[in-house]
């Protein structure tokens, strides 16, 4: 674990907390997976097993009234940001007590109210928002910052281009978080990219770029403060590039034939998780037996979240129309 | 194997037919060549042959149907044999041919053929459709102005005029009643609200047929009519018949008879009629004239010395004249009596021959008739007779004056061998000079 | 009441608003002291200052995204697009996001935003800058479509589109920026939904939208003088239209030709077709419906053929005479 001095705010409660977190986001993520594999759950999915420190970290050092865009693999940046886990699987079984009411599943999960502007189904569709989010902000002199998250994949989409131009001209309170998880689907940025490090194109804005190891909490957590407050005091955007993997395929119907297991094994040996649990026995924030019980207790709400969504009804029929207009 | 019967396609550019009737029973045994059914397609009614032999087993179709070319309508075969319970459909290809005929009449922008039961089929405009569901048009009925026929709005609205004036009637009642010149308003329609059915228009067509076929009664020329029959032939085709007409003011005659009227009637218990008057005057005119009281027999005329009357009475079959006779010696009302007698007794065909024989003149009175002019035929072997029409107001001029007065005309027909035109007038001009001055008739 | 042109009565609907409410707000490509393309936006920098007239660069994916994520939060702006036919690239933003945001967040959430754009040809701008895409949008559930047809229509459907809390498309047609109207000083709102009767008839209805309205009007001139007396209904709003109107004028004449710039093929009138096919008008109709559209050809550049594309009044003349042929 990297030498990092911590935001003051983050106390050790938060500290441990957080780490239940973590738990929360891979056990959701996992459960999902066995349903998905069972043919128990509609459509498709995107699991961050293996991100949980990029989501946990970097929404850790927001305040209140900061806000999210996350992507389609947002489960996990849903749940730091305040989303519970019983509504989040009310939503993906479509159920009406979901954060969409059942209308929008896995990849829409949102909660515009709480600053969670939305998972979004189109890579790098998320971006512009959240430059326009920012913009809002500048514009009422609101003071908060929008985090933006995206995968390697959307770094290559004209939105993520045109978007850190705009927000770089207008010195919008935006961090760009690249979770840059190896994969775009199944081209790897060795092959889709020409430059190592994403964050590199923070120079062809003008604007500081930061490669951080996303399986770092502490480093994560660090470098997004400073990149968050460094927004916040109107100095316009960053962007980060967080390095990391998923443990997953892609999507439920990956053979992940595009990588191999022994790369995927070296990977699992960097985990997030465990890393963060030595981090804070050493620091003697955590016991090992309080570590047990935080994931025995996160994996129970997750059985938990289960059974609500399993016994929440159906949205009818009649609510379809609904909510196309304001 | 059952054999199918179909609607025949009897003209190239036949699409339907129309069944008129069956004339086997289901069950009845058919044999080839006898008819089976009757159809009315074109305006021309056929009577379809059976092509096979068997028994009729099955019929699909009723009268007034109307089934398209090739259709299944029944089938002959063995007792026994299965059948379809359904008429089956019309197959691809006989759709096909008729298809191609269907592009021509359709070309055809005069004929809209019906072609189907269903009102569906025929083109129109949904607001062309909405108005005569309401008005319970049926689109069949109405030509469309559009194209392909398309039946449009305007084509209802004119349609519902024209109806006024036309009777309701079914279709094929028209078809029918238009082949066969039947005037639909004159029929008395069976249907609903008195719309003409089809049944009506043959009941009509078999009733004015059954004129036409009804065996004409024939009767030979026999007894009276006989005589008549040859006594005018023999009359008009010797004797060149001329006749003169006057109009005669019978307005001293009317007062004359209505004066002695009550005189008569009390001498002889007769009322004094016009024709007693006239035979009066005739009487009194040929005393004047004998070379018209004369008879003609074979080349001679032979001038007789009594005035004989003779009066055309009307009888049963026939025309007889009693004789009154030497009316110059009589007077009014003894003529009077007379001539009720004989006309009486002629009617009850109890005439003696001698009152039947030996007039020298005749009249003939047609004026209890609307007849003014007209030629009677000489009562040979008499050379003149004379035709009395109606008496009648009319507008005459008298001294410059415009007056009414009661007209009667004389018909003076002569025999132009025996005497000429003047004299002939001159005798007419007499009797016309005598009732216009009757009081003469005293002298 | 004075005149002004389609543009000013644009530029009166978005200033008036602006001073009134501080959350809208405008951007587009040169829409600051150039005025934009069109010259709608003159003058407003100087009013209303760069933070509110915000020149972009040329980014149509990040502007419609910004305008997007600004209206989710809390702004209300209006967006100019500065051709309609380079909505291509701000495809995704108005179709995936802000069509779908409040569908897919169950109801939370709004984008409360204006996309105002030039559209159609005769202006010589060829292919690429000529296009009327309207049925794109009008296809996209989330979207209202709006297209005034006049001074009068654009200013006070322009105030309703930025009222509205949902994401509006305003089609601005080139050719109608100069053409004017009695329009009043003060504010006032035309409800979205509502068709016009621009002109009353009784023999045959033109549904007509945008420059087809002036045209269905000069056509109706011309007919007037053949005893063809001819209703035109000006939709204004494609969605949501004002089924209503059309339907009871087609009721009433019982003919109907509809008429758009736009390609046929695909194009908003075959929808407008259909609804009246699919109502209570069926039954009163006494000829086929007819559609005008664009010929399926890019617009090309040389201006006899750029006209030819497109329906013109002749065109309209002979649809109408041929609709009522059998009167």
């Amino acid at each position: 674990m990297s030498n990092h001095v911590l935001p003051a705010f983050i106390t050790d409660e938060r500290l441990v907390e957080l780490y239940k977190q973590m738990w929360l986001i891979r056990y959701f993520d996992e459960k999902v997976d066995q349903f998905f594999a069972k043919g128990m759950i509609h459509g498709t999915t995107h699991l961050c097993v293996g991100q949980e420190a990029t989501a946990a970290g970097s929404i850790a050092v927001l305040q209140e009234k900061d806000k999210i865009t996350s992507t389609h693999r947002g489960h996990g940046h849903c749940i730091a940001k305040g989303a519970t886990v019983d509504r989040m699987m009310a939503e993906l079984f479509g159920k009406v007590t979901g954060y969409c009411k059942g209308k929008g599943g896995s990849m829409h999960i949102a909660d515009v109210e709480k600053g969670n502007l939305g998972a979004n189904g189109i890579v790098g569709g998320g971006i512009p928002l959240a430059v326009g989010a920012a913009l809002t902000s500048k514009m009422k002199n609101e003071g908060y910052v929008v985090l933006c998250f995206f995968g390697d994949g959307a770094a290559n989409e004209g939105s993520f281009h045109e978007s850190l131009n705009l927000a770089s001209i207008w010195d919008l309170p935006v961090v760009f978080i690249c979770e840059n998880n190896q994969y775009g689907m199944s081209g790897s940025v060795k092959e889709m990219f020409n430059i190592e490090n994403i964050a590199d194109r923070a120079q062809a804005y003008g604007i500081p770029g930061k490669v951080i190891d996303g399986n770092d909490m502490l480093e994560v957590m660090n470098t997004v403060y400073e990149a968050v407050e460094h927004a916040r005091s109107g100095k316009g955007p960053v962007l980060i590039e967080a390095k990391t993997y998923r443990w997953k395929g892609h999507s439920k119907s990956d053979a992940k034939k595009y990588r191999t297991r022994e790369e995927e094994q070296e990977w699992r040996k960097k985990d997030p998780i465990k890393r963060f649990k030595e981090y804070l026995i050493d620091k003697g924030v955590l016991t090992e037996e309080k570590a047990e019980q935080l994931r025995e207790e996160a994996f129970q709400e997750i059985e938990d979240a289960v059974k609500f969504a399993e016994n929440s009804p159906e949205p009818s029929v009649d609510t379809l129309l609904e909510d196309v207009y304001a | 194997m059952a054999k199918e019967i179909f609607m025949p396609k009897l003209s190239s550019t036949m699409e339907v037919g129309t069944l008129l009737q069956w004339f086997k029973e289901e069950g009845e045994s058919v044999d080839i060549g006898e008819p089976l059914f009757e159809i009315m397609t074109d305006k021309i009614n056929i009577e379809v042959e059976a092509y096979d032999r068997g028994i009729l087993l099955k019929k699909y179709f009723q009268p007034d149907d109307q089934i398209p070319v090739n259709q299944v309508i029944g089938y002959i075969g063995e007792p026994g044999e299965k059948v379809p319970d359904e008429p089956p459909a019309l197959s691809e290809e006989s759709n096909e041919q008729s298809g191609e005929k269907t592009e021509q009449s359709e070309t055809n922008e005069d004929a809209v053929e019906v072609k189907s039961n269903e009102n569906g089929k025929v083109r129109a405009t949904p607001a062309a459709r909405r108005l005569a569901k309401e008005t319970k048009v049926d689109l069949r009925n109405i030509v469309g102005s559009g194209p392909k026929g398309r039946i449009h709005l305007k084509d209802v609205k004119q349609y519902l005029e024209t109806e006024k004036a036309q009777p309701k009637a079914s279709p094929l009642a028209r078809k029918i009643a238009e082949h066969e010149n039947i005037d639909l308003k004159a029929l008395q329609g069976s249907g609903a609200g008195g719309k003409v059915m089809k049944q009506d228009v043959i009941n009509a067509i078999q009733a004015s047929s059954q004129k036409a076929q009804q065996p004409e009664v024939r009767k030979k020329l026999s007894g009276l009519r006989k005589v008549v029959a040859d006594r005018m032939v023999q009359s008009a085709f010797t004797a060149p018949h001329v006749t003169l007409a006057s109009d005669i003011d019978m307005t001293k005659a009317i007062e004359m008879r209505t004066a002695l009227l009550p005189v008569v009637e009390k001498q002889t218990g007769f009322r004094l009629t016009y024709t007693d008057i006239i035979i009066k005057a005739v009487g009194t005119a040929l005393s004047r004239f004998p070379e018209v009281n004369v008879h003609l027999e074979h080349d001679e005329i032979i001038y007789k010395n009594e005035v004989n009357v003779g009066v055309a009475v009307a009888v049963k079959d026939g025309l007889m004249v009693p004789v009154i006779k030497k009316v110059e010696q009589k007077g009014l009302a003894a003529i009077c009596a007379e001539a009720k007698d004989l006309s009486k007794r002629a009617r009850e065909q109890k005439l003696r021959p001698d009152e039947l024989k030996g007039s020298t003149f005749t009249i003939s009175n047609l004026g209890m008739y609307p007849i003014d002019v007209f030629t009677p035929i000489i009562n040979q072997p008499e050379i003149a007779i004379l035709g009395v029409g109606r008496t009648q107001e009319k507008t005459v001029v008298v001294n410059g004056e415009i007056v009414i007065r009661p007209m009667m005309t004389a018909s003076l027909s002569f025999d132009h061998r025996v005497i000429d035109g003047a004299p002939a007038a001159e005798f007419l001009a007499e009797v016309k000079r005598i009732l216009e001055n009757p009081y003469e008739m005293i002298l | 009441m004075r005149e002004i042109t389609y543009l000013e009565a644009v530029r009166e609907a978005m200033s008036q608003e602006m001073r009134k409410n501080e959350d809208v707000y405008i951007l587009g490509e040169d829409i600051g002291v150039y005025g934009g393309a069109f010259g709608v936006t003159r003058g407003m920098i100087e009013e209303f200052g760069p933070e509110r007239v915000r020149n972009t660069p040329i980014s149509e994916a990040a502007i419609a995204g910004a305008a997007v994520g600004s209206a989710l939060t809390g702004m209300r702006p209006i967006l100019e697009l500065q051709f309609s036919d380079f909505i291509t690239i701000a495809m995704d933003q108005l179709v995936n996001q802000a069509a779908k945001l409040r569908y897919m967040f169950g109801g939370k959430g709004k984008v409360p935003m204006v996309v105002r754009t030039p559209a159609g040809s005769g202006t010589g701008a060829a292919a690429q800058h000529s296009q009327s895409l309207e049925a794109w949008m009008a296809h996209i559930p989330g979207l209202k479509v709006v297209q005034p047809s006049t001074a009068y229509d654009a200013k006070g459907l322009l105030k309703a589109a930025i009222d509205d809390d949902n994401p509006v498309i305003f089609y601005e047609h080139k050719l109608l920026y100069k053409t004017k109207s009695h329009v009043p000083e003060e504010q006032y709102s035309i409800p979205l939904g509502k068709a016009d009767i621009k002109r009353e008839g009784k023999d045959v209805t033109i549904v007509a939208t945008a420059i087809m309205v002036h045209k269905a009007l000069e056509a109706a001139k011309e007919l007037e003088k053949e005893g063809i007396d001819v209703e035109i209904v000006d939709p204004r709003t494609l969605v949501p239209l004002d089924e209503e109107t059309i339907v009871e004028s087609v009721k009433k004449t019982g003919r109907v030709v509809v008429v758009h710039e736009a390609v046929k093929r695909g194009g908003y009138g075959g929808e407008i077709a259909s609804v009246i096919a699919e109502s209570e008008a069926f039954d009163y109709l006494d000829a086929p419906i007819k559609r005008l559209g664009g010929l399926p050809v890019p617009i090309p550049y040389n201006p006899n053929l750029e006209k030819a594309a497109v329906p013109q009044v002749p065109d309209i003349i002979k649809a109408v005479k041929e609709t009522v042929q059998f009167k």
